[in-house]
């Protein structure tokens, strides 16, 4: 405020209309791929690779090294360099190779940015596990290739549960049950944390209930957030609230990790992608924790994931075949997951999860291997979960309505029925069509 | 951009004197590009932009893309978006609260300054002015740290004397967000206020010392009116700053979820362009907001020249 009136004036325009003017100076001539080489034996041809995995500098150098015709040309994505990419695509200046978050999948293919891999790449479909495979194929077409996944656990703190003989729950109902026991045995700890700002809790549960936020049927879109999987969820999440079995504290928040610091939130239901935070925030803790297989839903013994990155082709790519061919070779072979595996993923390959350096003795939990339970978790998600064209705008509306949870103003049964009204606004807004 | 490369002294002589019609636009020549490229540009582009609309069907999939024109579509999409218009009352209210708040604080301060009585004047008034120099971005997260319950020094200081306020409480999180924003401008708005103070003649205040007058009658009487365009110069920035709110309240969301997606009229812009995609119903409300803000910075200057009009 104050004086920076023009920056201030300048920021919501530029926002909304500074790629606007790169849209219209670049036109829209993007046609697509159909002029793409049609082997790998027209000369040497240069692929831009952007992606984030720590390591992948040693992949693509091992890559260029075995294959002279292909050569990939590599950039560290780092802050908001996603940000660049729709507008690059558009104005046909995008890599050839980019990683990206599962999730924004649709919201891209709506705006014709994604090439068809299916000739390229649909026969990789049993290199993968079917919850991966799943949420990269819409309407029988295939769009991106998966790269890493987030089947869940149930980080826990061994120390507590041990210390007040509570049995380390299996199941949702067992869940509520120890919430209650170790909130008698020790008021100052609850048993979990609900962070309206982490929607990643919530879309792992409904998944895992083999449920989905939207869905395919025929030529409509479906929305699904307050279908019967997720006020399931709903139901064992008022539970825990009602009851106050958990604590209120949003993710990532000094606060939270003042909290898991000091171990009053006994368990963590996450991502396989999440150890390695918690080992970096949570220092002190180390050794009292372990992982075990996160707790089900009657009838079924599948774990939940929160969705991983992919690897996708943008429109107006040249060389649609080689860069398919590495982005076949980073994600299924041997060399290439080695990489990924190093670099701290949790490869979707199944390959991957067999991988020696990917099942090693962890320290900071005791010295278990507990990447067996990820790994065991992520051949039973159900492969249900669809994504969305406005999944960016859920997940932030979904926020929005949590904190009214939070503060006590609405249910999560409310807040979903509200949630569903919005998704259905935003998608006809997008002129879209919905099957209600 | 060579103006004279003639050597005679005749010729030097004439380049010299049409250099002086050229040397004005020579000099403007940068400002006016970059203020074309980056301001006029964009604006008139989000104006064309407000009037289309993306065409899809069905899933959406393997579509042309293609633009057409839907006229007054946007905004009346953008009007009867809830949240957009929710957040207009929520910044107006913000405003109604901050800008005097902080004014009175820099005017004070000024007042403060100026007078004989105040010690290590430099010191303090650099005191004053520091918070402005930390960008918004680092001013909020620092705060943040202080609002959030189990981390804040200050809630266990309020806590341990029996006193439990929650800053990110829905009902207080607006307050916690003025609060940092008084923090940072206060000081450069009390120096704009300052230097106008020291245009002021001293004779004036000789006089009324020689009168009589107190060192307050005199800051309240004989200073305040004087700086009076000063005061009406800030109260407009503040006015424009309010309506533009974004770096404070997008920040602070990482700390609270009581701060929404759409919480001031930037933030929903910014959700409606790069969350939803929808790049013509973002340019329609920053449309609408330039248009607001444009009205009241008017509504602000016809006040001011008039009361300036009255006093002279």
């Amino acid at each position: 405020m104050g004086l920076n009136l023009k920056s201030r004036l300048g920021t919501a325009l530029v926002l909304s209309a500074g790629s606007a003017l790169f849209l219209a100076a670049c036109g829209s001539d993007n046609s697509g791929d159909d002029d793409s080489g049609t082997a790998a034996d027209e000369g040497p041809v240069t692929i831009e690779f952007w992606g984030w995995v720590p390591g992948l500098e040693e992949a693509v150098e091992q890559w260029n090294d075995e294959n002279p015709n292909i050569q990939v040309d590599f950039f560290r994505m780092t802050g908001d360099d996603g940000d660049k990419i729709p507008a690059a695509i558009d104005a046909g200046t995008a890599p050839d190779v980019v990683q990206m978050s599962v999730h924004s999948l649709p919201g891209h293919i709506v705006n014709n940015r994604l090439s068809d891999l299916t000739e390229v790449a649909g026969h990789l479909e049993d290199h993968f596990t079917p919850s991966a495979w799943g949420s990269v194929v819409f309407d029988g077409t295939l769009y991106a290739i998966p790269q890493d996944s987030g089947p869940t656990g149930l980080m826990y703190r061994k120390d507590i549960f041990d210390e007040h003989g509570i049995d380390v729950p299996t199941t949702w109902d067992e869940f509520i049950e120890a919430g209650r026991e170790l909130k008698d045995a020790d008021p100052d700890i609850t048993i979990a944390q609900f962070s309206p700002n982490e929607i990643g809790f919530w879309v792992q549960s409904v998944w895992q209930n083999g449920g989905s936020w939207n869905g395919i049927e025929g030529d409509a879109w479906t929305v699904n957030v307050a279908d019967p999987e997720s006020l399931e969820v709903a139901e064992v999440w008022q539970t825990l609230l009602d009851e106050d079995l958990v604590t209120t504290v949003e993710m990532w928040t000094p606060e939270y990790w003042a909290e898991i610091n000091a171990g009053t939130i006994a368990t963590v239901n996450y991502a396989a992608w999440f150890p390695v935070l918690l080992e970096d925030s949570a220092e002190s803790t180390a050794g009292n924790w372990a992982v075990a297989p996160s707790p089900t839903f009657e009838g079924s013994d599948a774990a939940g994931d929160t969705g991983g990155s992919v690897n996708v082709i943008p429109t107006g790519t040249e060389h649609v075949e080689q860069a398919a061919a590495f982005v076949e070779w980073l994600n299924t072979s041997e060399d290439g997951l080695e990489h990924l595996i190093n670099g701290g993923i949790f490869p979707s390959a199944v390959a991957g999860l067999e991988h020696e350096n990917l099942l090693t003795e962890e320290e900071f939990f005791g010295g278990q291997v507990i990447n067996e339970v990820f790994a065991e978790a992520a051949l039973t998600v159900p492969a249900t979960w669809v994504d969305g064209p406005t999944y960016d705008l859920i997940q932030d509306a979904f926020r929005d309505e949590f904190a009214q949870v939070a503060n006590g103003r609405k249910t999560f049964a409310e807040a979903l029925e509200d949630l569903h009204a919005r998704t259905v606004a935003d998608l006809t807004d997008m002129g879209l069509s919905v099957h209600e | 951009m060579s103006i004279s490369t003639s050597t005679t002294p005749a010729g030097s002589r004439r380049a010299w004197r049409s250099g002086v019609r050229w040397a004005p636009y020579v000099f403007l020549a940068p400002f006016v590009t970059l203020f074309l490229v980056f301001l006029v540009a964009p604006i008139v582009t989000a104006l064309y932009t407000s009037f289309f609309s993306v065409e899809r069907s069905g899933l959406g999939f393997g579509n042309a893309n293609e633009s057409v024109f839907v006229g007054f579509d946007n905004y009346v999409r953008a009007f009867s978006h809830t949240g957009f218009i929710t957040s207009f009352g929520r910044v107006l209210l913000f405003g109604i609260v901050q800008v005097p708040v902080m004014l009175t604080l820099a005017i004070a301060l000024a007042l403060l300054f100026d007078s004989a009585t105040v010690r290590w004047k430099r010191f303090f008034q650099l005191s004053v002015f520091i918070p402005y120099a930390v960008p918004a971005v680092v001013a909020t997260l620092l705060w943040g740290f202080l609002y959030q319950p189990r981390v804040s020094p200050i809630v266990e200081l309020l806590q341990s004397i029996g006193v439990s306020v929650d800053f990110l409480a829905p009902g207080t999180v607006l307050w916690a967000i003025a609060n940092v924003s008084i923090w940072s401008v206060t000081g450069v708005n009390m120096i704009i206020i300052f230097a106008a103070l020291q245009t002021v003649q001293r004779d004036v205040y000789e006089a009324a010392r020689i009168d009589g007058a107190s060192e307050l009658r005199m800051a309240l009487q004989i200073k305040l009116p004087m700086v009076l365009p000063a005061v009406f110069l800030t109260t407009l920035f503040s006015i424009i700053g309010t309506l533009q709110l974004f770096n404070e309240p997008m920040t602070l969301r990482s700390v609270t979820s009581n701060v929404t997606g759409d919480y001031t009229p930037n933030m929903a812009v910014f959700s409606a362009t790069t969350l939803g995609g929808n790049l013509n119903l973002g340019s329609a409300m920053a449309i609408i907001l330039g248009l607001v803000t444009f009205a009241l910075s008017i509504i602000v200057s016809v006040a001011s020249n008039r009361r300036k009009g009255a006093a002279a």
